[in-house]
């Protein structure tokens, strides 16, 4: 029993022991272990300060007056000469076009053969009226003093194949017109014609040529023979002043003259030659000459018969055609042929509009450049070699020496109302740009979105090009406000907006943080501010930004360590 | 010596059933995208959130949200939920938009494809994802080219997650860096899409900028009058395709009832037959909901077993108990009697010294002026 006890005590005594040290360790660790279990949050002070609301925005730089470079007619590009950014001067070469006529003038021309051919079936058709005309013989006569309507007709007939005649007669003549000046204009050297007095001619001044070579030669031969005899004249002259042998020497001298006479002889021989040939070939080149004359001659007189031919010609087709219009206008005035009257004078009027058309297009044409109007630098270029330009699109655009640029952002109805015109916008990356001024000049509906969205227009200045984007930053001027927070210290929920302040209240141990809400409101923002109003701050709080775990109003919070 | 082991493992089984119990509520406290209706309202309010999910072809645009929106107000008048905070700019509800997709990000140092939410309304009062630096956005702000990167993001195109106030550019439109997130992690998260780079942008970026498949989700916190409102008026008039949304109520979707629900549907959830692309939220959401629907069934079990076992018990004791229901009524009866006797004698007693008091009193009233007047004599 004592045992027991004892035993007993010692167990209630241990019991107490580590109960009391269990106690003093968590009374000592109490915070720090408190602390581990707390959340953590960061804070700043609620302090007075500027709110600047920046609109941001980005957009390219446009020419305020630009100069757009367009070619009127669909020409083919052979290459273009000038590169975006490159400076031009007036009268500079922008384009090379190939050197053909454009599509347009060859739609002119075909839409004119066409119209011309409608013309000529709406006259057949008339005619074929005129022919078919259901009209009695005895109306005929007694309107036209006893002729009768088959006479009428047959004239006409007579008529129409008479003007077709000449006309087919004029048209054969202008044909043989034609060839006999391609005649003329063939080179007469390569005409077949005169294919045997051009080979005489040759093979005689070959000839020629061949005795001219042989005196030549001949020449040559008798002046060295003359010159061997004066030589060896002068040694001679030596060994006879030395009183030498000169038997030797007058053998070879009498040798040396002979060849001479050799020679001159052969020259004298060459020169008759020469002179036969020079006759032969004179005689040759006279006759294929006159061979040549009197085919050119031939053609010319051809030439001038056609003419006269089609002049006479014309004019028989002309009396003709005269004739028939007299008896057409006969007959029109008896049959009612207006309908095709009108369909002839709609054919006319369309010739002459294809015709007018025609004409425009040749006044249009252009030379083988596109050149430059005015002095300026080139922001944009839509067409490469190759292509085919077309009368409505651009070929480029010029910026004018001297003309200013302008850029044009789409924001909300929202961001609009925060700008207002002649505010000077800032660059993003200012650094990267030089010297360069951004004001907005105007703030208009944005002709895509007119109801939800504004177009802010702004005038660029300075070391700019055309086609540049540029991100700007555009705001109202900064506004004072007595309480500003982060952004990230605004909380929300049903009872509003509102922050967490942190109050200490100071414990024997150490000072304790408590989370308190304080409803607010949000009066304006920046990027990353915002000014708030409450009744209950007086500036100067501690207010919590962040966490590491979610704060309740009325939660104890230990405070971050920086 | 049997009843005692029954005895203690139905106890320890209710004790694990208690265990799971609290485990559940915690797991779904632990979801802070779930929980925006406990943050939004005050104490004793009833407020819901509710999420809508669209397919990619549903056709939601901004537009029509702005029309639910115009809507709300509407209907909480006509159930007479008016505004009673002092603060004014308070609101009743609060709504959000996403849209999930892809974007390139380029940093003077880097270039980033990563994936991307674009976000309309107040997103971030949803998803209070936690910041390393910065501060959060919203679909409200005047501008619309802030971004909040994770800090894979960040280090990839910075080498810091120190860099709000820094400038990216989305297709060369520079967009400030509002704030840097941490992205969460584990087994379910990366499961979820969170597995790579996440940025998040305004809608508008992501639309005009990036690559995406349209809004996705609606999320909208209001007041909840009674159960259900909330999602009945969403569902009513979202105008969208029925089997083109799906709509859920995030409030109560880990309460017993829609976990028991979940457990009778096993086999039947992973059917789909919608296009509907979940966030990576909304992937997270579902995982726990699997988990917690397995851990229903066990709760089940545990309670179950509990339960059997005390009832066990009980008849046991029933039967072994050496009384009758009759003896115990008639000792009852008899001690009910018993009181109402000594409550009758207590009340009798009590008339007959009121009695008595007033006789005293009267034949005092009798005997007093003469004393008086005695004194008076004297």
């Amino acid at each position: 029993m004592n045992e027991n006890g004892k035993n007993r005590r010692e167990w209630v005594k241990t019991a107490a022991i580590i109960f009391l040290s269990v106690m003093l360790v968590l009374t000592f660790f109490s915070n720090t272990i408190m602390n581990y279990s707390l959340p953590e949050v960061a804070t700043q002070y609620v302090q007075s300060g500027t709110i600047t609301a920046k609109i941001r925005g980005t957009g390219t730089v446009e020419s305020d007056d630009p100069y757009e470079v367009k070619v009127i007619q669909s020409r083919k590009v052979e290459s273009v000469a000038v590169k975006v950014g490159d400076q031009v001067q007036k009268g500079d070469v922008l384009l090379y076009l190939a050197d053909e006529e454009s599509e347009e003038l060859e739609t002119a021309r075909q839409e004119l053969k066409a119209a011309e051919k409608e013309l000529d079936s709406a006259w057949d058709g008339y005619y074929q009226g005129l022919l078919d005309a259901n009209v009695t013989d005895s109306g005929v006569q007694a309107a036209n003093g006893g002729v009768s309507m088959e006479t009428y007709r047959q004239q006409l007939t007579q008529a129409q194949n008479a003007y077709k005649d000449a006309q087919n007669r004029v048209d054969e003549i202008t044909e043989w017109k034609d060839a006999i000046g391609r005649q003329i204009d063939i080179d007469t050297n390569t005409d077949s014609s005169l294919g045997d007095e051009t080979e005489a001619y040759e093979k005689a001044e070959e000839a020629f040529q061949a005795a001219d070579s042989r005196k030549k030669q001949a020449e040559i031969a008798l002046q060295a023979a003359q010159a061997k005899v004066s030589g060896l004249e002068n040694n001679m002259q030596t060994v006879s002043d030395s009183d030498g042998d000169t038997s030797e020497l007058n053998k070879q001298i009498q040798t040396a003259q002979a060849e001479v006479r050799n020679a001159e002889n052969v020259l004298a021989e060459a020169e008759v030659e020469l002179q036969r040939r020079t006759v032969a070939r004179d005689e040759a080149k006279q006759t294929l000459e006159n061979k040549r004359n009197k085919i050119l001659g031939n053609l010319t007189s051809q030439s001038k018969y056609t003419e006269n031919d089609l002049a006479a010609a014309t004019e028989d087709a002309n009396q003709k055609k005269k004739a028939l219009d007299e008896l057409t206008a006969t007959l029109t005035g008896m049959f009612s042929l207006d309908g095709k009257k009108e369909a002839i004078d709609d054919a006319r009027e369309k010739v002459e509009e294809a015709q007018e058309k025609v004409d425009k297009e040749v006044e249009k044409s252009i030379g083988a450049t596109v050149t430059a109007d005015i002095a300026g630098t080139v922001s944009e270029i839509n067409i490469v070699a190759g292509n085919t330009t077309s009368a409505d699109t651009p070929v480029m655009k010029l910026q004018p020496e001297g003309k200013g640029y302008t850029m044009s952002i789409s924001v909300t109805n929202d961001q609009a109302r925060r700008v207002s015109v002649g505010d000077r916008a800032d660059l993003v990356n200012a650094w990267r740009y030089d010297d360069m001024e951004v004001t907005l000049a105007g703030i208009r509906p944005d002709p895509q979105d007119p109801g939800q969205k504004k177009l802010l227009t702004f005038n660029v200045s300075g070391s700019v090009v055309a086609g540049q984007t540029l991100n700007i930053s555009v705001g109202q001027q900064s506004s004072n406000f007595d309480y500003i927070v982060p952004n990230s210290a605004i909380r929300e929920d049903s009872n509003g907006k509102f922050i967490l302040v942190v109050e200490s209240k100071p414990t024997p141990l150490s000072t304790r943080y408590k989370a308190v809400r304080v409803d607010v409101e949000v009066i304006a923002s920046d990027d990353t501010q915002s000014a708030i109003n409450g009744a209950a701050l007086y500036g100067g709080e501690f207010v919590i930004t962040t966490s590491t775990q979610p704060v309740e109003p009325g939660q104890q919070v230990r405070l971050a360590d920086n | 010596m049997k009843k005692r082991i029954v005895g203690i493992s139905g106890a320890v089984s209710f004790v694990v059933f208690l265990m799971l119990f609290w485990a559940v509520r915690h797991v779904a406290a632990g979801i802070p995208e779930q929980q925006m209706a406990g943050r939004w309202s005050g104490e004793g309010e009833a407020a819901a959130q509710v999420s809508c999910f669209f397919s990619v072809n549903s056709g939601i645009t901004s537009d029509r949200i702005e029309e639910l929106e115009h809507s709300v107000d509407g209907a909480l008048a006509e159930a007479s939920v008016v505004q009673e905070s002092e603060n004014p700019g308070a609101r009743l509800w609060a709504d959000a938009y996403s849209a999930s997709g892809t974007i390139t990000m380029v940093s003077d140092r880097a270039s980033l494809e990563a994936d991307a939410v674009g976000i309309g309304g107040d997103f971030f009062l949803f998803h209070p994802l936690k910041l390393l630096s910065g501060s959060y956005f919203s679909g409200n702000d005047v501008m619309k080219d802030y971004c909040i990167i994770d800090e894979d993001a960040a280090w990839q195109l910075f080498g810091s997650s120190n860099v709000a106030g820094m400038y990216v550019y989305i297709n060369g439109i520079p967009h400030m860096v509002a704030g840097v997130a941490e992205r969460p992690r584990g087994r379910l998260e990366e499961g979820a899409g969170l597995d790579g780079p996440l940025v998040y942008v305004s809608y508008e970026s992501l639309e005009q900028l990036g690559q995406n498949h349209g809004i996705n989700c609606f999320e909208i916190v209001m007041p909840n009058p009674v159960t259900g409102f909330a999602e009945k008026f969403v569902r009513d008039n979202l105008g969208s395709d029925e089997r083109e949304t799906e709509v859920v109520e995030n409030t109560s979707r880990y309460s017993f009832l829609p976990r028991l629900k979940l457990v009778s549907r096993f086999g039947l959830r992973s059917m789909n037959g919608r296009a509907i692309i979940y966030p990576y939220w909304e992937n997270i959401a579902r995982g726990y909901e699997d988990i917690l629907a397995l851990v229903t069934l066990f709760e089940m079990v545990f309670l179950l077993y509990a339960v059997g076992t005390a009832s066990v018990l009980a008849v046991i004791w029933w039967r072994h108990k050496g009384w009758t229901v009759k003896e115990k009524a008639l000792l009852l009866k008899d001690k009910a009697e018993r009181f109402w006797e000594r409550a009758r004698e207590k009340r009798r007693e009590h008339r007959q010294e009121k009695k008595a008091g007033k006789m005293l009193e009267r034949s005092e009233n009798k005997t007093g002026p003469q004393e008086g007047q005695g004194g008076n004599l004297l």
